[in-house]
């Protein structure tokens, strides 16, 4: 079955810096796709331009088959984004939010409105979903996030950092949505984080990005076996001590 | 889309109380002011008091002093000396005075005195020399004179309606300054929105990128115009505005200043900057651009290479075409043909460099 996303020498360059060198990447349908890497490694580049949000440099993107740059239109019906930022517009309420951006969709009508129903559901969010979204707490507005890329029902759902701030009980119900996404509707995942014990836990392929290129693919379990090193012999290595041994210990700020 | 853009602008607008105060309520304040002030320096008609001294039995100043009482401008109010008239326009009690000499006789190189601040400003002071002026001087035929002057618009400029009142100035001078505050409006919306990363859904949506500009114009559009039938409405009943010439014609001329307005933002919004500097930066800009355009002081008292300087704003254009539908009577759409087109340019030009400027990655 050919892969629901895949990426060919994917590159941006802003001037004379190379935020992505040439991104060669597979995401196959149904599966949750990590990708890993410290900041400015290149990971909100390689998304927007998975997405269309920015054009790329060189290389293609492509989403069953639809080139995202030759075919924008056909490709971004695919997708459904979920940004770092919480994308929302505060002073409007969940159901405001989600009817704009159902409505950037085509939706409208009973669709839009079940569509909504559905949303407000899986982010937990019926009771309070008249109140203007300057009121709720972090984790509240980062499931509207969450649910705001989904009323389309893409097929493939790009989460950007989805769990910034949030507390435990919200960070479980965003992991559990996430899976029900696969798991009940088909959905393929790609997801980006900090939170190494995040991926691990959600994800059976991870991807490593530094310095602007894709310097790991595989398994969790053959990332670890591989690059685990002496960790292995002291105590089970896990994601983290694959992450720093490939990405190094030195401090990144760059952006 | 546009449907579900017109829908969440228009609600955002109207939970933010700060844009509804400087759209809505701001201009009201102006014009109510403006107007006011020059309405009561007006007072309909009321003549102005002016202190005069006369020695009793010269018969040339009698004659001068019904002259300006019968005039209707001014009202004499004697006094018993020279030094008390010079003393009542020093404390401001009256803004001019004469006195008359006892052998006043002009064509004999014995002419009175007019006391004025002769410091005032050139438009205060010589209206009133002149008017006065004139008066004694038509006094001295000794008969009475029939006019000399009738004032008449030449052909093609059409006459002004009966009861032109200041708010027929300041109502579209106030709402075209504030109309343009749109563009602020609009502006800072962009910024915010690329902020918050709600710019970033809309470019990931399937849309056209220019339709994502048009989906945030439109809604401003609607939102401009609403603010322009309720100043201009406003007006109309609370301050007894007239208007002297077509409605169509004042339809589509503020539809042309909307449009110039919400192409402004977009043009402000393509040179990025934080909201806090758009913000600054934005109203500045509007306000001098208002203030060259005649909003907030006519152009027609400007000095001359001014009033051309004003013609580089679209305010200045807009407000030449509101004078003519509101103060001229009969005005129609073609009589406001050449200030709709300049307005409508200059939005085209805004909306043109705006869209190629715009940096949608940024």
């Amino acid at each position: 079955m050919p892969p629901l996303l895949e990426t060919r020498g994917l590159g941006k360059d802003y001037g004379s810096l190379c935020a992505l060198a040439g991104l060669d990447l597979e995401v196959e349908e149904g599966e949750i796709f990590g990708l890993l890497g410290p900041n400015g490694a290149g990971k909100t580049t390689a998304i927007s331009m998975m997405c269309g949000v920015v054009t790329p440099s060189r290389g293609t993107a492509r989403v069953d088959g639809l080139d995202v740059a030759r075919q924008p239109l056909s490709a971004r019906r695919l997708i459904g984004l979920v940004p770092q930022d919480l994308a929302l517009y505060e002073e409007l309420s969940a159901v405001q939010n989600l009817g704009f951006f159902g409505g950037l969709y085509g939706l409208h009508g009973a669709q839009l409105s079940g569509r909504i129903d559905w949303a407000l559901e899986l982010a937990g969010l019926r009771e309070r979903s008249r109140e203007p979204v300057a009121r709720y707490s972090g984790g509240m507005k980062r499931r509207l996030n969450l649910v705001a890329g989904l009323l389309h029902r893409p097929r493939l759902v790009i989460l950007d950092e989805p769990t910034v701030g949030v507390d435990p009980q919200s960070r479980n119900h965003i992991f559990a949505t996430i899976r029900a996404l696969c798991t009940e509707h088909g959905m393929t995942v790609l997801y980006t984080s900090h939170y190494m014990e995040e991926v691990e836990l959600l994800c059976r392929r991870v991807g490593i990005l530094d310095r602007g290129a894709l310097i790991a693919c595989s398994t969790v379990d053959d990332l670890v076996a591989r690059h685990g090193g002496d960790e292995v012999v002291v105590r089970k290595a896990n994601l983290e001590s694959v992450f720093l041994a490939l990405t190094g210990h030195r401090l990144r700020d760059e952006a | 889309m546009i449907g579900a853009a017109i829908r969440k602008e228009i609600q955002l607008v109207l939970r933010d109380r700060g844009t509804l105060i400087s759209l809505f309520v701001m201009p009201l304040v102006f014009m109510g002011v403006l107007g006011s002030m020059f309405t009561g320096r007006q007072e309909k008609h009321a003549p102005r008091p002016i202190a005069v001294h006369l020695e009793p039995g010269s018969t040339r100043a009698a004659a001068a002093v019904r002259a300006i009482e019968q005039s209707g401008l001014f009202r004499a109010r004697e006094e018993a000396s020279a030094e008390r008239v010079r003393r009542a326009v020093a404390a401001e009690e009256v803004v001019a005075g004469i006195v008359f000499p006892p052998d006043f006789d002009p064509l004999a190189g014995r002419p009175g005195e007019l006391v004025i601040d002769t410091a005032a400003p050139p438009e205060v002071r010589g209206p009133i020399e002149g008017a006065l002026g004139g008066l004694v001087a038509r006094s001295l035929a000794g008969v009475e004179l029939p006019p000399v002057l009738v004032a008449k618009s030449p052909p093609g400029i059409k006459p002004a309606v009966a009861e032109a009142s200041p708010f027929q100035l300041y109502v579209p001078g106030s709402s075209v300054l504030f109309g343009f505050f749109l563009a602020l409006t609009v502006g800072i919306s962009f910024v915010h929105e690329r902020r918050s990363g709600t710019f970033r859904r809309l470019l990931a949506a399937p849309v056209r990128r220019p339709l994502v500009l048009v989906a945030k114009l439109v809604p401003y559009y609607l939102v401009g115009l609403a603010q322009m039938a309720f100043l201009f409405g406003l007006g109309v009943v609370a301050f007894g505005m007239e208007v002297g010439g077509s409605p169509l014609a004042l339809a589509v001329l503020t539809g042309a200043v909307v449009f110039a307005a919400v192409s402004l933002g977009l043009f402000i919004a393509s040179f990025g900057g934080t909201e806090r500097q758009v913000g600054a930066i934005g109203s500045v800009c509007l306000l001098v651009m208002g203030l060259l355009g005649g909003c907030m002081v006519p152009r027609a008292i400007m000095p001359a290479s001014m009033q051309k300087f004003g013609l580089f704003t679209p305010h200045a254009w807009a407000l030449d075409g509101y004078y003519d539908v509101l103060v001229r009577a009969g005005t129609g759409l073609t009589d406001i043909a050449l200030p709709v087109a300049a307005v409508a340019a200059f939005g085209l030009a805004f909306a043109l460099v705006g869209a190629l400027r715009f940096d949608f990655e940024r």
